[in-house]
């Protein structure tokens, strides 16, 4: 979707979003030349149907650095998790470590963190760094 | 005044460009992979998931390297049936490593990350009403998973498919015209007139039909080591494309599904038989530059 500010005959530039309010965004465009502001208000399913697309709704320097992967069933994964450590003893993750979880998908990361947590565990480490993971990998034959 | 196409951009957002790189991630992911395979039919409950393991194991046998991607995101089963249901993806350099089977196939399922008591839901602006962004909703998720996960060099990425003729086409379209099918049926005529929509939702298209698997064409017997009819038999309706091949149902190997041991003890069986010649025949299609494309025929 593209808006036109008809007496400029210029594109609209994208300038802010709000939070959404009960499925509805309100987006705001000015026109670069004469300053005139408009608001697309968006109803829930028009929302929905753009984000449904995987893709992130913004001024482009906020799209272009946007995680797009953000998990679409959190609610669930939480319980997993919980479950899995719970009483069990907390496991440290290096900064090198975490930056590798980061690198995967949201919707994966949980299910990858406990995973490994109990690997850890295991095997006798309350510690998380790349040599355990790749001790992992070539555990799991991947 | 200016219309649509006079103007660069969309001001902000740049939908189509996110959209165009989710493609280019799928696409450089996918670099690596020498085929892809559906697995499909149209029908549900005819055995698409139970073939698409079976095969990937005599086809691994014939030393393959073979990835699965469980497709029925609201059903799966490959966890389960592969025996990964536990095992925990890891975390690799840049994207994430798969559970792999014994015999070395990795498998993405979302039954690995979602326990069988929970049914897979998204969080939706539109409370409710799924039928107007479901579907998009989850075909983005299989391009975030195609793009995210390190399939490396393999030699075939098989898709279990989830029910219905229209989420074939709907695949087929999202994976061009790289993606070949095989279709699966059995014995009945209802099935066989589902699958047959799917092959004439499917001839519309670019993408090679290999052929069709009958499935559950007999009952195998271990007692008596002999296959029996298990549907009354019946003139069927020509599907218009090969036939790959015939698996007679054998319940030792729905017992070992469950149990997530799949191909145990099953290569000197009529089931394991029956798989294993199924197989080299779709390597012989996949590797042929013959086979049938309706489109052009």
């Amino acid at each position: 979707m593209k808006f036109l500010c008809v007496p400029c005959d210029t594109a609209m530039k994208l300038q802010t979003v709000a939070p959404p309010d009960r499925g509805s965004l309100a987006i705001v465009y000015a026109c670069p030349e004469c300053g005139y502001e408009m608001a697309m208000l968006t109803n829930a399913y028009e929302t929905q149907a753009v984000q449904s697309l995987g893709v992130r709704i913004g001024p482009e320097s906020d799209t272009k650095t946007a995680d797009a992967s953000a998990c679409p069933f959190a609610e669930m994964i939480p319980a997993i998790e919980d479950a899995a450590v719970a009483g069990e003893t907390a496991v440290r993750w290096t900064a090198a470590a975490e930056a590798r979880l980061a690198n995967i998908p949201a919707f994966v990361r949980p299910m990858a963190r406990t995973g490994i947590e109990r690997f850890a565990r295991e095997n006798g480490a309350l510690e998380i760094d790349e040599k355990i993971l790749d001790a992992a990998r070539e555990f799991f034959g991947m | 005044m200016k219309g649509y196409h006079d103007i660069v951009g969309d001001g902000g957002s740049r939908i189509l460009e996110q959209v165009a790189e989710q493609r280019g991630r799928i696409t450089d992911g996918l670099a690596g992979v020498r085929h892809l395979l559906a697995v499909g039919s149209g029908k549900g409950g005819v055995g698409k998931s139970t073939l698409t393991l079976h095969l990937a194991g005599a086809l691994r046998a014939r030393g393959l390297r073979i990835a699965i991607l469980d497709a029925d995101f609201n059903g799966p089963s490959q966890a389960r049936m592969a025996g990964v249901q536990g095992a925990p993806f890891v975390p690799g350099r840049h994207k994430v490593l798969l559970p792999r089977t014994g015999n070395g196939i990795a498998v993405f399922s979302m039954g690995s990350l979602i326990p069988e008591s929970e049914a897979l839901e998204f969080e939706s602006a539109a409370h409710g009403e799924s039928h107007t962004w479901r579907a998009t909703r989850e075909f983005a998720l299989l391009g975030e998973i195609l793009g995210s996960v390190e399939w490396g060099a393999i030699d075939l990425l098989m898709f279990d498919l989830p029910p219905g003729a229209e989420r074939t086409v709907q695949y087929a379209d999202f994976l061009g015209p790289r993606m070949s099918f095989v279709l699966v049926t059995i014995p009945s005529d209802v099935a066989r007139g589902v699958v047959a929509r799917s092959v004439a939702a499917l001839s519309k298209g670019p993408n090679r039909l290999l052929g069709y698997v009958e499935n559950m064409s007999g009952y195998y017997c271990r007692d008596c080591n002999a296959v029996k009819p298990l549907f009354v038999p019946s003139e069927p309706a020509a599907l218009g494309i090969p036939c790959l091949g015939t698996v007679p149902f054998d319940p030792e190997l729905a017992r070992q599904c469950d149990l997530g041991n799949p191909l145990t003890e099953l290569r000197e069986t009529p089931v394991g038989r029956a798989f294993d010649e199924i197989a080299q025949r779709l390597l012989d299609c996949l590797d042929a530059k013959t086979a049938v494309r309706l489109s052009s025929s």
